[in-house]
């Protein structure tokens, strides 16, 4: 389809930059681990510190000195990196047309508005599938220098599916976002707010018995790194409810951004 | 000013929803503090004899959990990334508008210099900055001691802290604008404020892995890094003055390239 | 005085030419035509004028000031409608007004209220709900407000219904009898035709012509139209006629020269009918726009 190819060359240019901050990323954050690597008075420092704590930085399950344990810390920001592109992909592909002014050619072709929102919506899964590869990748290589076990890649891999499906939540939510605001320039700053406030959920959510319940709230908590590590699984509640919120998201999306006036 | 009110009033909603925002921050965290400062004094010991590099990977170094400013010193560096964004926004927003909205050939012809034009721009976003500043400042005193239980804390050490926001909000600010006016075309603001900032906030974290000490001073995340204060009891003047000189430089540089600038126009 | 005054201004995008050696002086109370195909540099000129954009080489001088360097105190006294009209959004049409109003040291208030009942402005509308034309009478109020010296249009009335265009074209007589200038860039040939006194044609960044309108009109050609029973085209086959065309009974020619060559050779038919006029701006032009 003749759009969704459009809109990969269209969105070339900010996918290398997230791929080259991810690249940055984990190249940086493995140098940072050689200085982890193998010590055991850091161990001796993460056992003594309260869950809590431990909770928010998700590291209550690893131990920091392995390159299973670094990667399973690095995972939330990871998280926060790729949640980050894909909101943004999500809620920018479809209010670009009423920002640029373009909504007077794209959309009075001879094309559906369904019809665009799936290219649209695929052509930034697409990207986000990429970065998630690069990402997978760079985390494959660099961990190379220091001869993890099979475990690792396990993790690697299982991980970084999970990532996607977490990408997926928040692309629809971006993609909710854009095609439902009619004040399609507040679209991208309403999105960044969703993930900086999830994300804020997610830190505090483990410091207070009480506040447990915020773990439904914020999808960085709905796949635990350490039972994907342990345990090969995530908790199937949390995958009806990610599944529940894309259904959700796509479907409002199509239905108002069908019916909706479309100005310049 | 008619420019200056103008635009401040386009910047009412947005700072009191940043200053709204940065107060449940402030008392939604601190709420946990009680839970945390029961273990805190085993952690205390503790840390004092941990490795430098874990500390500083999460900003955990000179942090003592258990004392009001110990937990503040974690509080108050989400307030910064959030007071990154948003001083990075207007920057980056603030002279790109006329353009991204073709309101240039409104504005620009008006009987007024650009330096002017600058300057009223300028300080309405500074005083927009400063409404969230001065909810920082009012959210901290007033959340601390909500929570804090007859326990004392340093107040000259957290008026320290609360001093280096504006600093801080400038560097961003001059950063923006001046970033802003050295590309051609600014098609949309989020992705370069959300760049500044959490690039200045990831450079905090790891830069000091890279070697010594190289990348991350330039880092503000790094120069007011609210730890530091509150365990020397000082400034890092060093590292301050590189923000500041980065701010007396972007400022009068933007002023150059806004004066020179070939404004571009619906046409 | 001459109200403005160009010298060899030249404007490159930078490999792309804008406008090159351009030189033309305009004088006050004339209202002075700049025309030109698409992409000639009209808009270019103008924006050098409002210092938008910055020249390459070359100078122009507006009350006798340089642009560039007296920009903000030579602007006092221009009036600028821009061919396209965007306003800063949430605002509602008096607020802006009085906005632009603000810029100015003199008060303009009658002059807003007077302008917008002219143009029929409901001044509490919101201006994101305007539509284009609606839009555009906005910019024609917000450029007049505060009685300009020098009014610079840039298509000015793209988007008015003919209604409002009359409105509009009186209205700029009006202030030129006033002692206004008038700079008016424009490709609908009609209207530059009705207004001006004097016209530049500008074509790929360079002046071609500059000229009066009626001399315009004058030097060039007669265009004469014939129907008659019996036409003889090979009568008409002599130094001075172009674009000879036949069609049905009517035979229609361009003639420049001696007009009793002419009139010698129609004297002699039999005609049913017979027109000879002067060629519209339109018909001189496109020989030039191409």
């Amino acid at each position: 389809m003749r759009i969704y190819f459009r809109e990969l060359k269209a969105n070339f240019k900010s996918l290398l930059i997230y791929c080259g901050i991810v690249v940055f990323f984990v190249v940086v954050g493995f140098s940072k681990f050689s200085g982890y690597a193998e010590n055991p008075e850091i161990l001796q420092v993460l056992d003594a510190m309260p869950a809590a704590m431990l909770d928010s930085f998700n590291m209550n399950a690893f131990n920091l000195t392995t390159v299973v344990g670094f990667f399973g810390v690095m995972y939330a920001f990871m998280g926060l990196i790729l949640g980050i592109a894909a909101v943004m992909w999500g809620s920018d592909i479809i209010s670009k047309e009423e920002r640029d002014k373009t909504v007077e050619f794209a959309l009075t072709l001879p094309v559906k508005r369904s019809t665009l929102i799936t290219a649209k919506t695929a052509a930034a899964f697409t990207n986000c599938l990429i970065l998630a590869l690069v990402t997978w990748g760079m985390n494959w290589v660099v961990a190379g220098n220091y001869n993890p076990d099979q475990e690792y890649y396990r993790f690697l891999t299982q991980g970084m599916t999970v990532l996607v499906l977490l990408q997926f939540i928040f692309l629809s939510i971006g993609v909710f976002l854009g095609s439902v605001m009619k004040q399609h320039k507040r679209a991208g700053s309403v999105a960044i707010s969703i993930l900086l406030g999830t994300y804020f959920l997610s830190v505090i959510a483990g410091l207070k018995e009480e506040w447990d319940f915020l773990k439904y709230l914020t999808p960085f908590k709905y796949f635990d790194p350490s039972l994907i590590l342990h345990e090969s699984r995530i908790e199937p509640v949390y995958l009806w409810i990610s599944l529940g919120i894309i259904i959700v998201s796509l479907a409002g999306a199509y239905i108002t951004y069908s019916r909706r006036d479309l100005y310049i | 000013m008619n420019i200056f009110f103008h635009e401040f009033k386009s910047y009412l909603k947005s700072a009191g929803i940043w200053s709204v925002a940065i107060f449940l921050i402030i008392l939604i965290y601190f709420s946990a503090f009680n839970t945390i400062a029961v273990e805190a004094e085993d952690i205390t010991r503790l840390m004092s004899s941990f490795p430098e590099e874990l500390l500083i990977a999460f900003g955990m170094n000179n942090m003592n959990f258990g004392t009001l400013l110990g937990f503040f010193g974690a509080v108050f560096l989400f307030c910064q990334i959030c007071l990154a964004i948003q001083a990075s926004n207007y920057g980056f927003s603030m002279l790109s508008i006329e353009e991204r909205e073709l309101t240039a050939d409104f504005l620009l012809p008006k009987p007024i210099s650009r330096g002017k034009i600058l300057t009223a721009k300028l300080l309405a976003a500074f005083l927009a900055l400063t409404v969230t500043n001065l909810s920082v400042w009012v959210s901290s005193f007033f959340v601390i001691n909500l929570v804090r239980d007859g326990r004392d804390y340093d107040t000259n050490a957290l008026v320290m802290v609360l001093g280096t926001v504006v600093i801080f909000q400038l560097f961003f600010l001059a950063v923006g604008m001046v970033i802003s006016l050295l590309m051609k075309r600014v098609r949309s603001v989020i992705p370069l404020s959300m760049a500044l900032a959490f690039g200045m906030y990831i450079l905090n974290i790891f830069g000091n892995m890279l070697g010594e000490n190289t990348f991350e001073v330039i880092s503000p995340f790094t120069q007011f890094d609210p730890n530091y204060i509150i365990n020397n009891g000082s400034y890092n003047y060093p590292l301050a003055m590189i923000s500041v000189s980065v701010i007396l430089i972007a400022i009068p540089a933007s002023y150059l390239l806004y004066q020179k600038r070939n404004v571009a126009s619906a046409v | 005085m001459s109200i403005i005054e160009v010298n060899n201004l030249t404007k490159y995008y930078g490999k792309a030419r804008g406008i090159i050696d351009v030189s033309f002086n305009v004088d006050e109370g004339e209202i002075f035509g700049f025309i030109g195909p698409n992409g000639a540099g009209k808009s270019t000129t103008i924006r050098l004028f409002l210092s938008l954009i910055y020249p390459t080489s070359g100078e122009a001088k507006i009350f006798g000031k340089d642009c560039i360097k007296y920009g903000p105190e030579i602007r006092q006294d221009i009036g600028y409608l821009p061919s396209e009209v965007f306003y800063y959004e949430g605002m509602k049409v008096l607020d802006l007004l009085k906005y632009s109003a603000s810029f100015y040291k003199k008060d303009c208030t009658k002059r807003l209220y007077e302008l917008s009942d002219l143009m029929e402005l409901d001044l509490k509308r919101r201006i994101d709900d305007l539509s284009y034309g609606n839009k555009k009478k906005v910019g024609i109020v917000q450029g007049l407000l505060h009685s300009p010296k020098l009014i610079i249009l840039d298509e000015p009335t793209a988007g008015l219904d003919p209604l409002m265009q009359q409105n509009f074209f009186n209205l700029i007589r009006e202030e030129n009898q006033r002692g206004a200038t008038v700079f008016f860039s424009s490709h609908i040939l009609g209207e530059v035709q009705r207004l001006c006194s004097r016209v530049a044609i500008i074509k790929e960044g360079k002046i071609i012509n500059i000229q009066n309108i009626k001399s315009l009109q004058h030097d060039n050609y007669k265009k004469i139209r014939l129907e008659a029973d019996h036409l003889d085209e090979k009568a008409f086959s002599f130094d001075g006629i172009s674009n000879l065309q036949r069609e049905n009974g009517v035979l229609s020619f361009f003639y420049k020269g001696d007009i009793n060559k002419v009139t010698k050779i129609i004297s002699g038919m039999q005609l049913s009918d017979v027109i000879i006029e002067e060629p519209s701006l339109e018909e001189i032009f496109i020989h030039y726009y191409e």
